[in-house]
């Protein structure tokens, strides 16, 4: 619900506009504490609630920015919680935690009304990125432009512009620069592009999202123009404008 | 269900051989009946003829002839016979045209088919008078015949009724039991292939087969306890080390991220992290694959796409890696597979194959048409015969191996999920380099 969080861009900047209030809902106080250390740490207000039936009813109470829901809990479950949120209107990003990483689990969730799943144990980096993502993802995707800086992308012709300079790019590519620019500004993990741009659930392991990137950069960067493309050690990649 | 499958059935069996001792039974009992019948009208009617012949030749001489006629007149109705025939064959009187052929003076009773002598069946008795005349008597035997006929005919039908009656009940018996079976046996196929929360359908109150079921069901209820208990310690082992372990690796980066560090120790560290790490990833999802137990997302998958999307997304790490990728994918083959997790298998075989290709190699996926078949190969160094049923086992990797981090963990993933297919996973030799085939039509009855 409230709006004011959604402006934000970075974690930097959150700290300027005001701090987003989080809602985290998750029974395990371990987990919990870990991620209220790792919200606060990105630049978040977290706020804790133990149980299904308490945190339905202050998220449905008061006005929070984003909620993280554990998909298991005690009294009422994670996907009872959100359905209930969601038939009471509140539109509230919602990020579902879960230990089950099976797609169907994922689908389920998301279907239920979750804006996207993240899978038990995740890296700090990985829920943040995630979290900001969905505090963005809140408009129509209705643009038939997208645009960084001087690079642009036509969607309806399907097809990139750097500087009047035009780049061939693969549908692979596009799909991938389609993602990275609509995310302009945020940082997004390997996992995350996997699963956007291929739709794939699984952890690819390797360098994969890495090589995929790379040649994509190569060809966006590839003029005598600042660099858009940034790496984010350890987590992944961000497009921006420089 | 087939008629072969019926008459497997112990049911069956046993019915068809109630059935046949009945059938058994039912035909002597019937036989007996015919014989002590037809051999008591036969010994009535011998008794008659002789009674009559004896009182025909005690009759005077001069007397016969006419009591003959008289007699034969009499049997207006033809049943009684009698004739009296000179030495050299020739009729004297009654109601006998001729002599007929067979029948020896003094002899036992004799049956005739009619002829012209006389126009029925009959049982004949002759005599020699002392004169030398022939005296035959003998009866009309067709209501005799007509009731060993009908005797015998109701022998035939009530012994082919009993048997086919025997049959029928066989099947139908059978039926049921043969479709019990098949359900408890769909239910031990699901549990073998990983559904350990399946149990044998069982009916209060029970007989034998769910007594038998029941006590399946416990044992499975203990499998699925104890194999919980495994599981749930190895999760928890790796769930609980993966935490610290990503903290303490991104402690590790941002350590080497900090001026004066010795960078060449921590990125030997980290790797090292990664390593145990991605052991841990591969553990969790075996577990989450194993726990996975039925393919939801099973459907008529499209393998010539989900080929070439896999050469797709792993033509830029061949290309960064100096490894060439090529693929070929005949159009329109499909198999029935959950396509996201087919995906993830290949996707494991193309990450192994490329690295152990290295610089200079060369890696194939090729999707064949008849039978339907993904196979992966590479230039590398190959598994020794000796090794490869092993490289499917958890963590197992070949010792030479252990400088590539990560590397052979995958396949272990990908068995796990053609396990759940029941594809086949071959590994071969490519002389140099290793085969790897995806059967996605092994024979049947391998696993049923």
């Amino acid at each position: 619900m409230g709006g004011g969080g959604w402006a934000f861009r970075s974690i930097g900047e959150a700290q300027t506009v005001g701090l987003a209030r989080i809602l985290i809902i998750e029974d395990d106080p371990e987990t919990a504490t870990e991620i209220a250390d790792c919200l606060s740490a990105g630049g978040f207000s977290p706020e804790v609630s133990a149980d299904g039936d308490e945190g339905l009813a202050r998220a449905l109470g008061e006005p929070f920015d984003a909620i993280t829901l554990d998909r298991m809990l005690p009294g009422r479950d994670g996907l009872e919680v959100l359905r209930a949120l969601r038939q009471a209107g509140s539109e509230a990003p919602v990020l579902m935690v879960s230990a089950l990483g099976d797609v169907d689990d994922r689908v389920t969730g998301l279907r239920a009304g979750g804006d996207d799943y993240v899978v038990k144990p995740f890296a700090p980096a990985e829920l943040l990125a995630r979290l900001e993502v969905i505090l963005r993802r809140r408009g129509p995707r209705e643009d038939l432009k997208i645009a960084v800086s001087d690079l642009e992308l036509d969607l309806v012709r399907r097809e990139a512009r750097r500087g009047g300079r035009r780049i061939e790019l693969l549908p692979t590519e596009f799909k991938l620069l389609e993602y990275m620019m609509r995310n302009a500004g945020q940082t997004l993990s390997r996992r995350m592009i996997f699963e956007e741009v291929w739709e794939y659930y699984f952890d690819p392991g390797t360098n994969l999202i890495d090589v995929h990137v790379g040649r994509l950069r190569r060809k966006i960067d590839a003029g005598d123009g600042p660099p858009l493309f940034h790496t984010e050690r350890g987590i992944g990649y961000r497009i921006d404008a420089p | 269900m087939r008629l072969r499958d019926l008459t497997r059935t112990s049911t069956f069996r046993l019915s068809l051989l109630y059935g046949l001792i009945f059938a058994f039974g039912l035909v002597s009992l019937l036989g007996l009946v015919y014989a002590r019948s037809a051999i008591y009208l036969t010994h009535r009617v011998d008794g008659i003829l002789a009674t009559e012949t004896d009182a025909l030749a005690r009759a005077p001489p001069g007397e016969l002839e006419r009591r003959i006629d008289e007699a034969a007149s009499l049997g207006g109705d033809r049943t009684s016979i009698f004739g009296l025939f000179t030495a050299d064959r020739r009729r004297i009187a009654g109601n006998l045209a001729a002599e007929p052929p067979g029948l020896t003076p003094g002899g036992p009773a004799v049956e005739t088919p009619p002829s012209r002598a006389f126009p029925a069946p009959a049982r004949l008795i002759a005599r020699r008078l002392p004169q030398g005349e022939v005296l035959v008597v003998g009866r009309d035997v067709s209501q005799l015949q007509e009731m060993r006929s009908i005797i015998a005919g109701a022998l035939i039908w009530s012994g082919a009724a009993v048997i086919s009656i025997g049959l029928a009940c066989g099947i139908a018996l059978s039926l049921p039991p043969l479709r019990r079976l098949r359900r408890l046996q769909a239910a031990c196929e699901d549990i073998a292939a990983g559904d350990l929360t399946r149990r044998l359908p069982t009916r209060t109150p029970g007989d034998e087969l769910d007594t038998f079921a029941a006590t399946v069901n416990y044992m499975l209820d203990e499998v699925e306890r104890l194999m919980g208990e495994v599981k749930g310690a190895a999760e928890t082992i790796a769930h609980d080390l993966r935490t610290p372990l990503t903290r303490a690796r991104a402690q590790l980066h941002r350590l080497s991220q900090t001026p004066g560090a010795a960078p060449g120790e921590l990125v030997r560290v980290t790797a090292e992290l990664d390593d145990v790490l991605e052991r841990f990833r591969v553990l969790m999802r075996i577990s989450e694959l194993e726990a996975h137990g039925r393919l939801s997302g099973f459907t008529q998958a499209d393998l010539s796409g989900l080929v070439a999307d896999a050469a797709d997304l792993y033509q830029p790490l061949a290309e960064a890696g100096g490894v060439s990728l090529a693929w070929s994918a005949p159009a329109g083959v499909t198999a029935p597979a959950d396509p996201k997790l087919l995906f993830e298998a290949v996707s494991n075989l193309l990450d192994n194959a490329i690295k152990f290709a290295g610089p200079g190699g060369r890696v194939d996926l090729a999707l064949e048409d008849g039978p339907v078949q993904i196979v992966v190969t590479d230039t590398g160094p190959g598994i020794p015969a000796t090794e490869r049923a092993a490289v499917l086992q958890r963590f197992y990797r070949i010792e030479r191996d252990r400088v590539k981090p990560g590397s052979g963990l995958g396949l272990s993933i990908v068995a796990a999920i053609l396990r759940l297919h029941r594809f086949e996973l071959r590994l071969e030799d490519a002389a140099p380099g290793l085969r790897a085939v995806i059967d996605c039509a092994p024979p049947t009855g391998a696993r049923t």
